[in-house]
């Protein structure tokens, strides 16, 4: 390689690496306000302002969705296992809602409740077909309940 | 090896090296494509959540992956063109930027049809969606910077900067699931398995996919650098021996 490439290359190098570096100090100063949501240990750690617009993320808990019967209004709570908090929310689900399922709520917290103006579901990044989830299912049933047969059936919720 | 090099970069020799390579392109896409749609719209069983609407998938993922693989080749081929002045790395260099902003803008729109009925919202700004939005406008932006420069020169000098400094925002899409929290699920996992999440019946089709968007890719560019190529080089023998032989 002539000299004069050798010395275009290095400073093309030096420009990129410097503002690779630069630019991920910065990301990693702002990796606060570039993440989407708090989790609940963060709103209980009391890193959340009450009545403060913000957007929350976890689990739906395994049966605490309670769904009013005459209005659109349902309450459920939000973990991510190690710190829950309670949410209520007037207004349509997205059709992923379900518990044991991830969600992004919007909203704020009023007295330790999060009231919720928004809320959207978050899937994870494994497909499974219907079938196989099934066939987990059944198995799983068959491991933690050892003598009662589980005939295929019930499709995964 | 430099010879190599050299030789490659000649105009004419790549437009005369993808004159033959065309064909097989073609004959390679259509056979993927046909395969891995008709695969992938009937054959690829229901997901157990999201029932159809996982076939988004089998266009959102490829064209996705594909417009994160066009912008270091924009950088490679800027660093071509700055180190070595090379009339060919510029070319492909133009002819990348539309393309791969096309695949960006599909990878959004196919994105948010994506969004819609799974997550509730078509767009929401977590780091994923805001990084491929940046990349968009990147590109936009080499495109923009190209055509406002007059001197061709510096025009290839200047786009060729911006390519390679944008090109640091492709890690960031990358990592940006696994960095931050955000709405958009992390990278799945291939499994060999067929009785666990992403296994063979889910992905082969999608792997199938990816290659025939790339073919699309590569032929899209090639089309579009044999046409730049022809008309930088029209005042050169070899192009008015082309354009001759076409009139007869």
């Amino acid at each position: 390689m002539k000299p004069h490439r050798r010395k275009k290359l290095t400073i093309i190098g030096f420009i990129a690496t410097g503002l690779a570096v630069a630019i991920g100090l910065s990301l990693y100063a702002l990796s606060n306000t570039i993440d989407l949501f708090f989790t609940p240990s963060q709103v209980a750690a009391g890193e959340v302002a009450d009545g403060q617009r913000i957007r929350i993320g976890g689990m739906v808990k395994e049966g605490s969705v309670e769904q009013s019967q005459d209005s659109l209004h349902v309450e459920f709570i939000a973990t991510d296992y190690s710190h829950d908090l309670q949410v209520r929310y007037d207004g349509i689900l997205p059709d992923l809602f379900r518990e044991g399922q991830g969600v992004v709520v919007e909203g704020a917290v009023t007295n330790g409740v999060f009231e919720a103006s928004r809320v959207l579901a978050k899937h994870d990044e494994n497909y499974m077909s219907v079938e196989v989830k099934a066939a987990l299912d059944a198995a799983e049933r068959e491991r933690t309940l050892p003598g009662v047969a589980t005939e295929g059936g019930a499709s995964g919720t | 090896m430099w010879q190599w090099f050299y030789r490659m970069g000649s105009p004419k020799w790549f437009y005369e090296m993808s004159g033959k390579w065309l064909p097989w392109l073609y004959v390679l896409m259509t056979v993927l494509m046909s395969v891995g749609i008709v695969w992938a719209l009937l054959f690829v069983p229901q997901d157990y959540q999201q029932g159809n609407t996982i076939r988004i998938m089998y266009v959102h993922v490829p064209v996705a992956s594909i417009s994160l693989a066009c912008f270091p080749l924009m950088a490679v081929a800027g660093v071509i063109t700055l180190v070595w002045k090379m009339k060919l790395a510029d070319m492909v260099a133009k002819c990348a930027a539309p393309i791969g902003a096309w695949f960006t803008a599909v990878a959004l729109a196919t994105g948010a049809i994506w969004g819609q009925p799974i997550w509730g919202t078509w767009w929401a700004w977590d780091a994923r969606l805001t990084s491929m939005l940046i990349q968009f406008f990147l590109l936009i932006g080499v495109i923009a910077l190209r055509s406002a420069i007059e001197s061709p020169d510096d025009s290839a000098r200047a786009s060729a900067l911006l390519a390679i400094v944008g090109a640091i925002n492709v890690p960031i899409i990358k990592y940006s699931v696994e960095w931050w929290n955000t709405l958009h699920q992390p990278a799945s996992n291939f499994s060999m398995d067929n009785e666990s999440a992403f296994g063979p019946e889910i992905w082969v089709p999608l792997v199938i996919m990816i290659f025939a968007v790339y073919c699309f890719f590569v032929i899209s560019l090639i089309l579009s650098t044999r046409n730049e190529i022809l008309r930088r080089e029209r005042r050169a023998q070899w192009v008015q021996d082309i354009v001759a032989g076409e009139k007869v």
